[in-house]
């Protein structure tokens, strides 16, 4: 809201800068964002809250400066007389739906000559932002900025049947507004009719057809009161947001109503030239009254903490409007103005006396603590893999949850397409919410591409997004994490380490010791759309599922034009999170030193090597206590849909020093159970 | 025979200087100390040919040329030792770069989210967890924002239908908290929440809160202004000021704005505080009775005080990041910055 000083210091004396005002202001609550010049000085840029429907006139505006200095409110001067002065010329005014209107008031002024606005009022207009058109819209905008309440004038001869008539539309009836639009309406909004047909949108716009033209002479006016929840409701459905309905929608003061034609009669019978042609008529079918409070001394105190005198309560409630009665029992029957629609309990009086007392004024204090704080329930997981994962050299992401239709597409979720739609997206970008992690990563990456990186690591904690069992949208805490480039970058020291699945596996490594999930494995997966059919896997935990992992499906890799292979994982934290932290035992240290013994075998390729391990762990060797896998070939030296693998067997026995012949017992009875099981043959030894 | 042992002193001197490496070291060790035909030991046996009365100046002299011999031996040979140990580590030449492995990051958000979490955490309340997507009755009607209310105008909503919606705030902790809970109540939720604007420079659809609920028997402004006051400084510095100012929010009353004194300018005003030497930081004030009533709070005594706040906003701040789309960009040469 512009307020204009110049027009201020009409209705209150004002000797303070606009800086000093600006200050001053914000600090009760009218947080002026800016002081700018105009034909009138310097103008107020005031940012007024929803709340305060009040401040959103000059008026509304002094009187808050009358009550902050205590200062007088010098209200201008209105025309008293509404009688017709010769031959009362006959309008009607008929409210058929009084819950969505109930009061409005009609005069009929004749013979005004319609004009430029005289210069000090455009010079006011254009100074609180608003363009003047002719004498008498400028009047009724005027009376908008200077009391506060939303006028209409109707060419009263283009008005069939001379009269008005106030209900709901009918179900798809049709007006053009002012701004030449035509509209559709529905039957929930509230028309202005004249005898025939629609003639305004209430509280939201006129129509074309009545509009205050050259030719004008008759004008009726309007100041009605609307329900702010159906002006509201009219707005948005016709996407039509004005200085009226803005005002209505917030609660406009129905008090105000006579007031504020009573002024536009006068300014009109000056400027304009017009005199009463058909007496005020008032349709106030149900009577509102603001509402009473009792306000307790008591709760002053307990709601500020500070104690305020009764004087200091009495004086600031009374400038501000608002009528005081003292009563027993340290409080007061107070009855609150009808422009303050944000008065409806003790609280909010107490606000009021907040305000005026000054925030800065009341003293700080830390609370006494009677709890003990616990952090959530995901903290400590989702700060282990951030931990662990920032320390292998991963960069945290955070992509937006949204996606797009190409991307539900292209990373459907592993074993179905069920996804989040939302009902009012604002760009295709949003349309849908992830189902996956993945894309965004994948995108995150190609960003980084086109930065002249190769070497990409980064991993996002965030949710994805599923239908739930019964439909509604439901959501995964979920870890995602993108490897791709050089594992480790060509430098004077060493080659470049081409990033692969098993740095990726590695780090997964990594960050279950971190969690203390102490086994996990890898198995082929086939049905995720969005990996490599080739070393697609599923990541499972006891037996469960958790996520998955391997490199991006070639035909994405072609659809995003990589020129590299992108390796992803994405696991479920949720579920993670119940595997996570099994607790510590600590194990002493072995007193006798363990043996290696390393060992190659040739078998079939199609031998995996879970298979194998698997099987030599199930022999039962409890002083087995590692296996590693040290070196895989395939290539000439062997037969066709061979391959050799070297391992590495660790024993360890606990309670004495392992002889060379139990070691070899052991050694014997492994290389017999992999050359029965998977006809293994021994390369060396 | 002073002069013997004079002469004996010098030559050994010279040879010991002379030394390079342990081979010769041993070598003069041999020549002087062996225990036959070493050069000390020799004229040490021939004390027994002296004359009785010149035996002991003679034998004190010797002794303390052998205690010579060795300390000096001992010396040389940690000095040998010494060099030996240079000559077969090879030169480094320390100024070439290291191994180029990559540092990784948090993200600046989740970071500073983690770091309220804490200050939150010590100062006694619990962190709940709460859902992204939320019932409107939560984020809106609970909150006194009834259908219709002008107050969601300023959080354009994504819904997913008429009762289901992405937050639009984490302000949902209050009544969440207030109905599964007892007085007294310290509890906050943080994350992402959503408004429905268009992603530029300065505005995101998706951003990050904290959102703050203390309910409990006698407390007041006073109280709020107080955890404020601790909470700002250990976010920003602890030589940061604070300043209330009246504001509207449907769910509390009286309601504030809260302000800090601008941290590019100390207060002193520049560009970024527009000159008034205070940056508007968030929005508090103490419950609204109407949400005490709603989420089953009868006791009158019992009062409670609310703030809500942005963690982008304060990460741009802190960091003095100029676009907020950086922060989902993910572009390496920003992440890693941090």
């Amino acid at each position: 809201m512009k307020i204009s000083m110049e027009w201020l210091r009409e209705y209150v004396s004002l000797t303070e800068s606009a800086e000093t005002l600006k200050e001053e202001l914000t600090m009760i609550g009218l947080l002026v964002e800016g002081v700018e010049p105009s034909a009138t000085g310097p103008v107020l840029d005031i940012e007024v809250t929803s709340n305060r429907p009040d401040c959103l006139s000059h008026i509304g505006v002094a009187r808050e400066v009358a009550a902050l200095y205590g200062r007088r409110l010098e209200m201008p001067a209105v025309e008293t007389e509404f009688e017709a002065a010769s031959g009362e010329v006959p309008f009607g005014i008929e409210i058929r739906d009084p819950d969505l209107c109930p009061r409005y008031v009609g005069l009929l002024l004749d013979g005004v000559t319609v004009r430029e606005s005289p210069e000090w009022m455009q010079r006011r207009l254009e100074a609180a932002g608003m363009r003047p058109l002719n004498n008498i819209v400028d009047i009724t905008n005027y009376v908008l900025l200077e009391t506060g309440h939303p006028l209409h004038a109707f060419d009263f001869d283009r008005l069939r049947g001379g009269k008005i008539v106030v209900g709901r539309a009918r179900e798809g009836e049709r007006m053009e507004t002012l701004d030449g639009v035509g509209r559709s309406l529905d039957g929930q909004m509230l028309l202005i009719n004249d005898g025939e047909g629609p003639v305004a949108i209430a509280g939201v716009m006129g129509g074309l057809d009545s509009e205050i033209s050259p030719s004008t002479t008759r004008v009726l006016l309007e100041a009605a009161w609307f329900r702010p929840e159906s002006i509201r409701r009219t707005s948005r459905r016709l996407g039509l947001s004005t200085e009226a309905s803005y005002r209505f929608e917030r609660g406009a003061d129905w008090d105000n109503t006579v007031y504020s034609i009573a002024r536009a009669c006068r300014l009109i019978r000056e400027i304009a030239g017009g005199r009463v042609a058909g007496s005020l008529k008032d349709v106030y079918p149900l009577k509102m009254e603001p509402p009473r409070i009792r306000l307790e001394s008591a709760h002053i105190r307990q709601l500020l903490g500070v104690e305020l005198d009764d004087g200091f309560v009495e004086t600031t409630l009374e400038r501000l409007g608002f009528r005081v009665g003292k009563e027993g029992g340290g409080g007061w029957d107070v009855a609150c103005p009808p422009w303050r629609s944000d008065m409806q309990r003790e609280a909010d009086l107490i606000e009021e006396l907040a305000r005026f007392h000054g925030y800065q004024n009341i003293p700080a204090e830390f609370p006494p603590s009677r709890t003990a704080g616990a952090p959530s329930r995901v903290y400590a997981l989702e700060n282990s893999v951030r931990e662990a994962l920032a320390g292998q050299g991963y960069s945290e992401a955070v992509n937006l949850s949204f996606a797009s239709p190409a991307d539900h597409g292209e990373f459907l979720p592993p074993g179905g397409g069920e996804r989040v739609a939302v009902a009012n997206p604002l760009t295709e970008e949003t349309e849908f919410l992830r189902s996956t992690l993945a894309a965004g990563l994948v995108r995150s990456a190609k960003r980084n591409f086109h930065a002249g990186r190769k070497r990409v690591c980064l991993f996002e904690i965030g949710k994805v997004y599923a239908p739930g069992a019964d439909g509604t949208p439901g959501e995964t805490n979920t870890l995602g994490v993108l490897g791709t480039g050089a594992f480790l970058e060509r430098n004077w020291t060493s080659p470049e380490a081409e990033y692969g699945f098993f740095h990726l596996k590695g780090l997964l490594g990594v960050l279950f010791a971190r969690l203390r999930i102490p086994s996990w494995e890898t198995e082929p997966l086939r049905s995720c759309g969005w990996l490599s059919p080739a070393d697609g896997a599923a990541v499972k935990v006891a037996g469960e599922t958790v996520g998955v992992m391997g490199s991006l499906a070639p035909e994405l890799e072609e659809r995003y034009k990589l020129k590299q292979p992108v390796y992803l994982a994405e696991l479920d934290l949720e579920r993670l999170g119940r595997h996570a932290f099994a607790p510590i035992v600590y194990e002493s240290l072995p007193k006798f030193p363990s043996a290696d013994r390393d060992l190659s075998i040739v078998v079939g390729k199609e031998v995996a090597w879970g298979t194998i391990e698997r099987g030599i762990l199930s022999l039962g060797i409890r002083e087995l206590a590692g296996i590693r896998l040290m070196d895989v070939y395939e290539g000439e030296k062997i037969p066709v849909g061979k391959a050799s693998l070297s391992l590495r067997l660790t024993f360890l026995d606990r309670e004495r020093t392992l002889t060379i012949d139990r070691v070899q017992d052991f050694m014997n009875t492994v290389l017999s159970f992999l050359n029965t099981n998977y006809g293994a043959g021994i390369r060396s030894l | 025979m002073r002069e013997t042992i004079s002469r004996l002193r010098q030559s050994f001197e010279e040879d010991c200087a002379a030394v390079t490496g342990s081979e010769d070291w041993k070598a003069v060790r041999d020549k002087y100390l062996a225990r036959e035909g070493g050069l000390v030991t020799g004229a040490l046996k021939k004390l027994r040919e002296l004359p009785k009365e010149e035996r002991p100046a003679f034998g004190q002299a010797m002794n303390a040329l052998r205690e010579f011999v060795e300390d000096r031996l001992d010396a040389r040979l940690q000095a040998v030792k010494a060099g030996e140990r240079d000559r077969k580590r090879p030169f480094v030449d320390v100024t070439r770069p290291g191994v180029p492995l990559a540092p990784g990051s948090a993200h600046p958000i989740k970071r500073l989210q983690a770091e309220i979490e804490e200050i939150f955490v010590s100062m006694g309340f619990e962190v709940l967890d709460l859902p992204e997507i939320e019932r409107d009755y939560y984020n809106f009607e609970a909150l006194n924002m009834p259908p219709n209310h002008p107050a969601r105008d300023a959080q354009d909503t994504f819904y997913f239908d008429d009762a289901t919606l992405l937050r639009t705030h984490c302000s949902s902790v209050q009544v969440h908290s207030m109905e599964t809970r007892k007085p007294p109540i310290r509890a906050i939720s943080t994350g992402k929440v959503y408004r429905r604007d268009p992603f530029d420079a300065t505005h995101s659809p998706m951003f990050y809160q904290v959102d703050v609920i203390v309910v409990e028997e006698g407390l007041h402004m006073g109280h709020l202004k107080g955890m404020l006051d601790v909470f700002l400084k250990r976010v920003f510095h602890p030589g940061i000021k604070m300043r209330l100012r009246p504001g509207f929010f449907p769910f509390v009353e009286p309601g504030a704005e809260v302000d800090i004194s601008c941290i590019f300018c100390s207060g002193k005003g520049c560009a970024k505080c527009k000159q008034s030497g205070w940056i508007e930081i968030l929005g508090a004030g103490m419950v609204h009775p109407r949400v005490l009533e709603m989420s089953g709070i009868r006791d009158p005594r019992v009062t409670g005080f609310a703030w809500g706040m942005g963690i982008d906003r304060v990460a741009i701040l802190k960091y003095g990041v100029d676009d907020i789309r950086l922060f989902f960009d993910n572009d390496l040469r920003f992440l890693n910055q941090f």
